[in-house]
């Protein structure tokens, strides 16, 4: 009965890690209904004259109808039997579910679809758990199932999970092997109930005698390890943030050495743009002060539904630290270029980024670690070394075409740029070439035709920015194209796959924008994550496009390269200032004449205060610092003890010996109970005394056997002997006598007392007691205890009422007997 | 404070009194200080004693030498097989005279009973005195005769099982509110005994050192002895113990409870205090619950006996640190 329980118990506890997938809470009830529902059957299932084996089908069964009920009760039969028009909702639902998992990033609305795959999932999962722990008996083997529960949120969300929600998944784990241990015992015929029995009135003391059960050391291990768990790494000052659950780079075996985890990019791009916070993610500076968009990943494929990036292939020969990247595919020699030097200080926030931020075309890239580079997409990767903390430098090559080099270029895309790049799914709705080429129509060259297609985007297609759009797939495309409300995913994807219509090879670019200027540096924040177009033409390689709208109203630090603003004579809209010059982003400093490309100020929407970039501390520093740290941790008990030991003492200055001085009732009784704290106190400072220096008082030992034993043992002379039968007195009248009476100042005493004490002890005690007081530990202790009294309690609860058993003699229900082992 | 002052003022009457009352017993039981102390004990607390030992050690010299030593009186039952429960009350006899029926009282009918050998007499005759002991009354054919204060039932017994004995129920054990063993006494004692008890019994030459009126205002001076809440929750715990204590089959009885606070009352008198302290329930412990207790057969198994089980209790239950009670290992001082 406790184990079908305490298993769906456990999978209830881990499922409730998921909530940060989700953005609504509809989701758990329906998940919890699932795990209800098997643990029902399963408790059902599990009474005697049930066959073993019939409780996992029987759970499934139920876990189908209740998923019927649930999910399409308008399909059912009188609402409750399915029927086959059940099986086609529960089918298309699941589909959608599949569809919106792959859309969403998390987290994700709580939509039917995605509700049912979690519900079903949760369901399988507590099956599962059930099958192992109650129907084969092997508990501990169920935590593999709870474990691949646990993986999801851990593997979705790039935030590290939230130390809670591993404390409850993890008691609810170890509750599941304590219910398991106990049926086990109790299947020896002895009535296993585990209670700790201590303190007043009861036998077993501090479960040091011979009562000890064996179940308490258990769960005393599970709790320590849990504990240990969350808080070893939450004390332990490290010197890179390492997240409990950090996830990222995978280490396999696969094609060509090490193989990478590759993230889906645009499922984490606007996850990170709603954000609430806008940390700095990284700075840099460069040779000509000009911010420049810093591109992490390529995204190649587009198959219908989203734009992927196909596995990089980093040889070895094309390590950073070999020498020069490869050349940029496509560029021509005779195109101008501009030699650049970039120096990024990726923030050591920063996890698990296994894809440097760089400026395109990086020519070389001085990193630490083992980086290398994409041969075609110039990306440059690590497969066990993180950008997190880099501080790297970029030389650059960067082509400058002018417009009119641009318009000139008419030649065809080379064979295996073509293929790549021009790839467009059959299924591809029409609508979205329709509008392209009548978007262009009357221009001559892949270049006007991508300027016209970027100024469409951002001026004359009516376009607003918007976060709360979804999806980069041909549906979500044609909504936005129709809509016109979108972020710069939709932007960028639309752009890619128009440009692709048009024949010109394009990609999606994930990265950053330039930034903002803030202290002297390029300052790039979480809010700058962006996604963009890249174009191929024939001569000069890819060029960045930007049709996502930029400033307050769009993406803040967007910037529409120079080289595609539209020339003065085909639009006339601009001023003649903007016309093209020569040089992506060239001009933004120096052409003050252009408000859009003057360097930005910190935005509206951007903190006024500069955020502290971590400039990076040497490691011996750390170290040191650390070290530091855990010292003065480690005086902090002896720090706690000073300063009781000091409010102790003070006490006495208000405590005016017992007589009477005030005529008033009440000041008496203030001044008895002020009395009565000093003389506590003083008390409990003798004993503290005592704990520190391993001279031990045990909870039964009375004040004047405690003045006994240390007078006599430890041959105190008549003096210390006075002081500490005086404390030990006063103390005992204080708690006993009816009038506690004339009780003098009891401050010197404790000093005479304490020194004498410590008189007896060796000099290494002494010091101990100094540094480390025994005293504070055993309050830590105490609490320790009583939390696991607590834990007793709660193993105690019953559900039911115990049936009285008619033989022997009528035992107290609640004080069970702990019987463990066999009788001797 | 005045009422404190009062008892003060009493207690150094009743610790003088309470001396002589010792020396005087000591001048016949040699090195026995703790015996003596605690046969005082019982008899401030208006208890009764059971003294089990071999044979031979000084038993019933200590029951003589106490009743001596007070000036009351005193009589000494012999228990034998055929003992009648009415030799013990007394009875109705018919006055040929007055022709009507005359109560001629028992040996109960005394301040101080030595019953001696105790658990020689039948069970019908050992529960004649179980009304005596608990109610300090007697009914005889109906009519209930009141028994004098100070009363107290010194019982001796041997703990051997012997020929012709009757072990004493668990309800009249209760009764008894300490049992105590004499002992073997030491060499150095044994010697002295030797040149005193060889030529005359000291036993003769013991004179009275108190009075029945006295005895009674040492009672009452010791009924006013301070128990605080602590102590009483204390001793509650102690007889708890003993209940959940998985080395007893039976633990102490709630009279066991009230004749461990009433003897640690006259403990506490005895020592010149007005109140009653943890130590005072420690020291008593043994005595007074012992007795009371059947050892469970695990505990016998291991030879176990329900004095040492009872010690290992009072190691584990924590004294009362606070006024209120309850043994916060804190205290309110912190």
């Amino acid at each position: 009965m406790r184990l079908p329980i305490m298993a769906g118990l456990a999978t209830a506890a881990v499922a409730l890690t998921l909530y940060p997938l989700f953005r609504e809470g509809a989701w758990f009830w329906t998940g919890m209904g699932a795990v209800l529902v098997v643990a029902v059957v399963s408790v059902l299932t599990t009474r005697p004259g049930v066959p073993r084996w019939l409780g996992p089908p029987l759970e499934l069964v139920g876990l189908g109808l209740y998923l019927a009920v649930v999910f399409a009760p308008e399909a059912a039969w009188g609402w409750l039997v399915p029927t086959t028009d059940t099986l086609v909702a529960l089918a298309g639902l699941l589909g959608e579910g599949f569809a919106d998992i792959q859309r969403y990033a998390a987290p994700v609305p709580s939509n039917p679809g995605i509700t049912l795959l979690t519900a079903g999932g949760v369901g399988l999962i507590a099956v599962l758990v059930d099958l192992l722990a109650v129907r084969l008996r092997r508990a501990a083997l169920a935590g593999l199932p709870l474990l691949a529960l646990f993986t999801v949120p851990a593997a979705v969300m790039t935030d590290p999970l939230g130390w809670p929600a591993f404390i409850l998944g993890a008691l609810g784990f170890v509750g599941l092997l304590a219910a398991d241990g106990r049926e086990r015992l109790s299947t020896w015929g002895r009535a296993v109930l585990v209670r700790r029995t201590r303190g007043a009135g009861t036998a077993g003391a501090s479960g040091r005698g011979e009562n000890t059960p064996i179940s308490l050391s258990g769960k005393r291990i599970g709790v320590a390890a849990i504990a240990l768990a969350v808080g070893l790494p939450a004390l332990v000052p490290t010197l890179a943030p390492n997240p409990l659950f950090g996830f990222g780079v995978g280490s396999g075996n696969g094609e060509g050495g090490n193989t990478i985890t590759i993230p889906d990019p645009i499922a984490s791009l606007r996850g990170q743009l709603t954000r609430n916070g806008n940390d700095t993610v990284l700075t840099y500076g460069n040779s000509d002060n000009v911010p420049r968009y810093l591109r992490m990943y390529s995204l190649d494929t587009f198959d219908g539904d989203r734009w992927t990036m196909s596995q990089p292939k980093g040889r070895p020969q094309n390590s950073v630290a070999e020498g020069p990247l490869p050349p940029p595919p496509g560029l021509s020699p005779d195109v101008p270029v501009k030699e650049v030097t970039t120096r990024l200080q990726v923030s050591d926030a920063v996890e698990n980024l296994s894809f440097l931020p760089l400026p395109y075309p990086a020519n070389t890239v001085r990193v630490d670690g083992d980086w290398r580079a994409d041969e075609t997409t110039l990306m440059v990767f690590s497969t066990h070394d993180t950008a997190g903390g880099q501080d790297y430098e970029v030389g650059q090559r960067e082509p400058t075409p002018t417009p009119e080099l641009l318009g000139e270029l008419r030649g065809d895309p080379v064979e295996d740029v073509a293929a790549r790049y021009l790839d467009l799914p059959a299924d591809l709705p029409p609508q979205i070439r329709f509008l392209s080429e009548r978007l262009v129509s009357g221009t001559d060259t892949p270049y006007q035709a991508a300027v016209k297609l970027q100024n469409w985007f951002t001026s004359s297609g009516g376009f607003t920015y918007s976060l709360q759009t979804q999806g980069n797939g041909s549906q979500a495309l044609l909504e936005f194209l129709s809509n016109k409300t979108g972020y710069c995913e939709q932007f960028a994807a639309a752009m890619a796959v128009m440009a692709r219509t048009l024949r010109i090879p394009a990609r999606v670019a994930i990265g950053y924008t330039g930034g903002t200027f803030l202290d002297g540096v390029w300052r790039v924040r979480t809010h700058d994550l962006h996604a963009w177009p890249e174009l191929y033409f024939q001569g000069v390689g890819w060029l960045r496009f930007e049709p996502t709208p930029s400033g307050g109203l769009g993406q803040a630090t967007a910037q529409v390269p120079d080289y595609s603003r539209p020339p003065v004579e085909v639009t006339g809209t601009q001023g003649p200032s903007a016309g093209p010059t020569p040089g992506p982003d060239s001009t933004g400093l120096s052409d003050p004449l252009n408000p859009s490309r003057a360097p930005r100020d910190p935005d509206a929407n951007l903190p006024s205060t500069p955020v502290v970039v971590d400039t990076g501390t040497p490691v011996a520093a750390k170290i040191g610092i650390g070290l530091l740290v855990l010292l003065l941790i480690g005086l902090v008990p002896a720090l706690g003890r000073v300063v009781a030991r000091h409010r102790r003492g003070r006490v006495w200055a208000h405590a005016v010996p017992a007589e009477v001085t005030d005529a008033r009732a009440g000041s008496a009784e203030v001044t008895a109970v002020r009395l009565g704290r000093a003389v506590h106190g003083t008390w409990r400072e003798l004993i503290d005394t005592l704990h520190d220096l391993g001279l031990g008082h045990e909870l039964s030992e009375t004040p004047r056997a405690l003045a006994r034993r240390l007078v006599e043992r430890h041959e105190l002379d008549a003096e210390a002997a006075a002081a500490v039968t005086r404390i030990a007195w006063a103390e005992e009248r204080l708690r006993y006598a009816r009038t506690p009476g004339e009780i003098p100042s009891l401050k010197g005493d404790l000093r005479v007392a304490r020194r004498a004490l410590r008189a007896v002890v060796s000099r290494g005690r002494r010091l101990r007691a100094t540094l480390l007081p025994a005293s504070t530990l055993l309050r830590l202790r105490r609490a320790g205890e009583s939390m696991l009294d607590g834990f007793d309690r709660l193993e105690n609860i019953r559900l039911w009422p115990r049936r009285d058993r008619a033989e022997g003699p009528a035992e107290p229900a609640e004080e069970p007997r702990v019987l463990t082992g066999s009788r001797r | 404070m005045g009422i404190t002052h009062d008892v003060g003022q009493e207690l150094g009457g009743l610790v003088a009194t309470a001396h002589r009352i010792g020396e005087a017993i000591e001048s016949v039981i040699e090195g026995k200080r703790d015996v003596v102390r605690l046969t005082l004990t019982v008899l401030l607390a208006e208890g009764h004693l059971l003294i089990e030992d071999v044979p031979g050690v000084g038993k019933t010299m200590l029951a003589k030498a106490l009743a001596r030593s007070i000036d009351c009186p005193v009589r000494r039952v012999q228990f034998t097989p055929d003992l009648l429960p009415s030799d013990i009350t007394g009875v109705s006899a018919f006055n040929q005279q007055t022709r009507e029926f005359e109560f001629k009282p028992g040996p109960v009918f005394a301040n101080i009973v030595v019953g001696d050998e105790i658990n020689r007499a039948s069970p019908k005759t050992q529960s004649a005195l179980l009304e005596c002991m608990e109610e300090h009354q007697v009914t005889v054919d109906g009519t209930t005769y009141r028994l004098d204060t100070p009363f107290m039932v010194i019982a001796t017994q041997n703990p051997i099982e012997m020929e012709g004995t009757y072990p004493l129920p668990e309800a009249q054990r209760d009764r008894f509110t300490a049992r105590i063993a004499m002992g073997y006494p030491e060499p150095a004692a044994e010697l002295e005994m030797l040149d005193v008890h060889g030529a005359s019994s000291p036993l003769d030459k013991l004179e009275p050192v108190a009075t029945t009126a006295e005895v009674r205002a040492l009672i009452d001076a010791v009924r006013a002895v301070y128990v605080s809440q602590p102590i009483k929750k204390y001793a509650i715990d102690m007889v708890t113990a003993t209940r959940r204590s998985p080395d007893l089959r039976l633990g102490a009885s709630p009279r066991a409870t009230l004749h461990l606070v009433r003897a640690a009352r006259a403990h506490a008198a005895l020592a010149g205090r007005d109140y009653v302290i943890p130590d005072d329930l420690q020291d008593l412990a043994v005595p007074v619950l012992a007795h009371r207790l059947l050892p469970s057969l695990e505990a016998q198994g291991q030879r176990r006996r329900p004095e040492q089980v009872i010690a290992d209790l009072v190691r584990r239950v924590p004294v009362p640190e606070s006024r209120e009670g309850g043994a916060d290992g804190a205290g309110p001082a912190r």
